[in-house]
């Protein structure tokens, strides 16, 4: 089945590109038009987009549906972070090096997975994603425990001052994001285009059809998890970045936060990923700008957003599964 | 020895609670075929109902009962409401593949989990709480020594043993519960012999919502009342509904006391934050050993 | 009387029912025939409410059946033995009837006793089996069970997908002298759907053959077995 021409190769190589040119294009224009906080939303955005495609990749492409990313998130970051505080390597060191370690955890997570089917995935995932805080504290002499690992994104090197001029932090932030989105984007672009994204779009559709055709899906499968597990590792690493890789900045919660920007935006497509992403991350704002008329206390306020953001899960789940983007996105021939 | 006996009967009496909350996870399964991840969710919200009323003056007893019953009354309205609608839906394109299908419920009952842990959080705060416990928390004293088992220990394993015990019977010897395991079994049949499935779908959701309350209130006296005390718990009864087979009612029983046990004596032998890696050790252990569990059926749904 | 007309179900894009009209009159045994994918089993599912059509009629007594739920079907006095899988194996023998009588527990009660000891007497191999899982029974035994489900609830029309599938030639012929006399006894409405034509005529007083989804012959059962051309191009034989 190797019957794909390079020819074909090549034009899916230049879609996503296209589709990555237009995405920094359109961040860049937006970022010069907000302001700082605004900027440093955009970034953290980028950031969790990688997540969020992460889990598109997973569970929207290949259908396993996984509730520990928050887990590999971690695993990215805290690599990273021992790397550069015990190594003192820079960020473009650290990173790259953060997503072998995450493809490997996520070897590990898709051998042990690959097994398993629908709520056991989902349980097992969920522990999983459960047990950081307490392996951060078993190995606490070099994990830090609750307190964890300060990181930062550091400063703009001299050549790029120079060039373009000094950077606010929240625009260095944005800076360093962007390219990694980039990358993600268009890795992820490739993927669904090609004909990977069709298998693992028939492990999702019929597991039984796809084994008859000859799709060798444990491998696959295991594939789908490292693959997902860099994407995850990446967000992660960036996530760190903003000041602190610890327990408390990878709870259960992120992981759900990644799986209801996924199903709000659509699950099963890289733009869904972004919309889904830009809801989950400015709705804490918007709800604020709605509030702010009336007199709520902050245990009210505080609540707000989770609540909202559940009820939309809920409502998007029972109501259109598909998604704010739908599934007529993309414009292959198979689903 | 002393540390055997306590870790012998904490587990026992934890486990007691654990079999509960796995009962009530295998109850919606074999009538829904759902993982209802907001179980402990709804546990939670009872149980803070029960503590505000317990708090405005109410006797204990009295708020124990109306915690059930809302717990029963919120599993039914949570199938009504948001279940059902799920699995009426016409198949679209996104619900034509097998693994979607069985997805889109979680992510609902995740929805639900957050929902109500937002409410819990907007209605009492996130400050935890204590909650009492009816029974003294004092070991026995006998012979000049504190035995490891409080009162409160046998009021658990009592309530939770009879609990089963009724459940059993109720299951076996009455006209509903015949209905209610012949839809969760066959639901084409069912209705096919003039049973009403779709209510009996949600008797399951009420049913596992007052046994999820009940686990809620016999556990909350031992730790504290915040809307994500109860998280734990979830995980755990998950691990024992899988240890003790998904789709049995007796193997969820049995993995309760075994996970249970298995805490126990890694909290009083190792430590007790190991606990979490030991349960994580032991999920993985049975899904890669026997993924059916102790009692599971050979060819039980894996999806 | 159970009047069908103009009756079109579909599945996505197949269309199994193509505007099916017949009768089928009261205490009468109706046969409906035809090679496999000719919409029999689906025209029965139709009927039981398992299946909604897209469009046409279904009337039972004068009561329209269409947009019933099929548990309420059940309870207007039809019971459907639907083909294959008709008994939860991991309930008994017992549980199995009973659980075809739940809905009537209330209002009659006495009935529902005296009606499961029926069943024990028309067919005495289930008494002796009660107590064991359905799942442990032949597949005669199965059959056996499926159909006194549906007839514990006293139906007045009673569908039967192909019974005689899997089973041996003189289990099939005790099931079907069975259902005969029951219906010659009871005046109870038969619905009966058949790969094997030839047991079907012989039994039925009415045939129905269907193919493709459309009705093909609507006539007396002794005709259509004299039909010798009929059979040649529809029923194989």
């Amino acid at each position: 089945m190797r019957a794909v021409s390079k020819a074909k190769n090549h034009s899916i190589a230049r879609k996503s590109l296209r589709r990555t040119i237009f995405f920094v294009v359109a961040i860049l224009f937006a970022a010069s038009t907000f302001d700082a906080y605004n900027q440093a939303q955009l970034a953290l955005v980028l950031i969790l987009f990688i997540g969020v495609l992460s889990v598109t990749l997973l569970t929207g492409i290949s259908g396993q549906l996984s509730l520990g990313q928050g887990a590999l998130m971690a695993v990215g970051g805290y690599c990273m972070a021992l790397l550069m505080i015990n190594q003192s390597y820079s960020l473009w060191v650290a990173i790259p090096l953060a997503i072998v370690g995450s493809a490997l955890a996520g070897l590990l997570l898709g051998i042990a997975a690959a097994r398993l089917t629908g709520p056991y995935l989902a349980g097992t995932t969920l522990v999983i994603a459960l047990a950081i805080p307490t392996l951060a504290n078993r190995f606490m002499s070099v994990l830090k425990g609750d307190e964890g690992l300060p990181v930062d994104v550091g400063y703009p090197p001299v050549w790029f001052t120079n060039l373009f001029g000094e950077p606010s932090y929240e625009q260095w932030q944005l800076y360093v994001a962007l390219p990694f989105a980039a990358i993600a984007l268009f890795l992820a672009s490739n993927i669904l285009l090609s004909r990977t994204g069709r298998m693992w779009r028939a492990i999702r559709d019929n597991e039984t059809a796809a084994a008859l055709s000859g799709v060798n899906f444990s491998r696959q499968k295991i594939f789908v998890f490292v693959v997902s597990a860099t994407f995850a590792g990446l967000s992660g690493a960036l996530y760190g970045l903003r000041g602190l890789v610890g327990p408390s900045v990878y709870p259960v919660s992120l992981s759900l936060l990644l799986l209801t920007a996924a199903v709000l935006g659509g699950i099963r497509s890289i733009f869904g990923a972004f919309i889904g992403t830009v809801i989950v991350v400015f709705l804490p704002d918007w709800i604020d700008a709605v509030l702010h008329q009336f007199e709520l206390s902050e245990q009210v306020s505080n609540f707000m957003p989770a609540l909202v953001s559940s009820l939309l899960l809920i409502l998007t789940v029972v109501i259109n599964p598909a998604g704010v983007a739908g599934t007529h996105l993309h414009k292959h021939k198979h689903k | 020895m002393d540390t055997f006996l306590a870790a012998l009967f904490s587990g026992t009496s934890r486990g007691a609670i654990y079999a509960l909350v796995a009962l009530g996870l295998v109850i919606v399964w074999r009538g829904a075929g759902i993982l209802n991840y907001a179980q402990m969710g709804q546990a939670m919200f009872s149980t803070y109902i029960a503590s505000t009323m317990i708090t405005n003056g109410n006797s204990y007893w009295l708020a124990f009962v109306v915690a059930i019953l809302v717990g029963a009354v919120m599993g039914a309205l949570l199938d009504i409401l948001v279940m059902r609608p799920l699995s009426n839906k016409k198949k679209t394109e996104l619900l034509s593949s097998e693994s979607m299908r069985a997805a889109i419920p979680v992510i609902a009952s995740l929805g639900i989990l957050g929902v109500l842990q937002a409410l819990a959080g907007i209605i009492w705060a996130a400050e935890e709480r204590g909650f009492p416990a009816p029974y003294a928390q004092e070991g026995f004293t006998v012979a000049g020594n504190v035995m490891p088992f409080t009162s409160f220990d046998v009021f658990v394993i009592t309530v939770v043993l009879s609990t089963l015990a009724l459940t059993t019977l109720f299951f076996k010897k009455t006209g509903v519960g015949l209905a209610m395991r012949a839809t969760a079994l066959n639901s084409e049949v069912a209705r096919l012999s003039g049973i009403r499935t779709n209510f009996t779908r949600s008797l399951s959701w009420a049913f596992s919502g007052a046994a999820s309350s009940l686990a809620g209130l016999l556990i909350t006296p031992t730790s504290n009342l915040s809307p994500n005390t109860l998280d734990l718990v979830l995980i755990i009864g998950f691990t024992a509904a899988v240890v003790g087979g998904l789709d049995s009612p007796a193997g969820a029983v049995i993995g309760g006391f075994l996970v249970g046990m298995v805490i126990s004596f890694v909290s009083f032998y190792d430590t007790p934050e190991d606990v979490f890696l030991a349960i994580l050790a032991v999920l993985i252990l049975v899904l890669i050993i026997r993924p059916r569990g102790i009692l599971g059926a050979k060819d039980a749904r894996r999806v | 009387m159970l009047e069908v007309k103009d009756l079109v179900t579909s599945f996505g894009s197949v269309i199994a029912l193509d505007g099916v009209s017949f009768t089928a009159q009261e205490s009468k045994i109706t046969t409906v025939i035809g090679a496999n994918g000719a919409g029999k089993s689906t025209l029965l599912r139709t009927i039981s409410g398992l299946e909604h059509p897209a469009s046409g009629s279904i009337t039972w007594s004068g009561k329209s059946l269409i947009g019933m739920r099929a548990e309420d079907i059940v309870r207007n006095g039809i019971a459907h033995v639907p083909e294959g899988h008709a008994v939860i194996s991991e309930l008994t023998v017992e549980e199995n009837i009973s659980m075809g009588s739940l809905f009537r527990r209330r209002k009659f009660k006495a009935d529902v006793i005296a009606a499961q000891d029926e069943m024990f007497e028309l067919f005495p191999r289930l008494k002796e089996r009660r107590k064991q899982l359905a799942g442990t029974l032949s597949g005669g035994e199965r059959q056996m069970l499926a159909i006194s489900r549906a007839l514990v609830s006293r139906p007045k029309l009673l569908l039967l997908d192909e019974p005689s599938l899997g089973l041996a030639p003189l289990v099939v012929e005790q099931i079907i002298d069975s259902i005969n006399i029951l219906c010659r006894t009871t005046g109870l409405t038969v619905l009966l759907v058949e790969q094997n034509a030839n047991t079907a005529l012989g039994v039925a007083d009415h045939g129905v053959l269907l193919a493709l989804g459309k009705v093909v012959a609507d006539r007396p059962a002794a005709e259509l077995r004299a039909d010798a051309n009929l059979r040649a191009a529809y029923l194989g034989y």
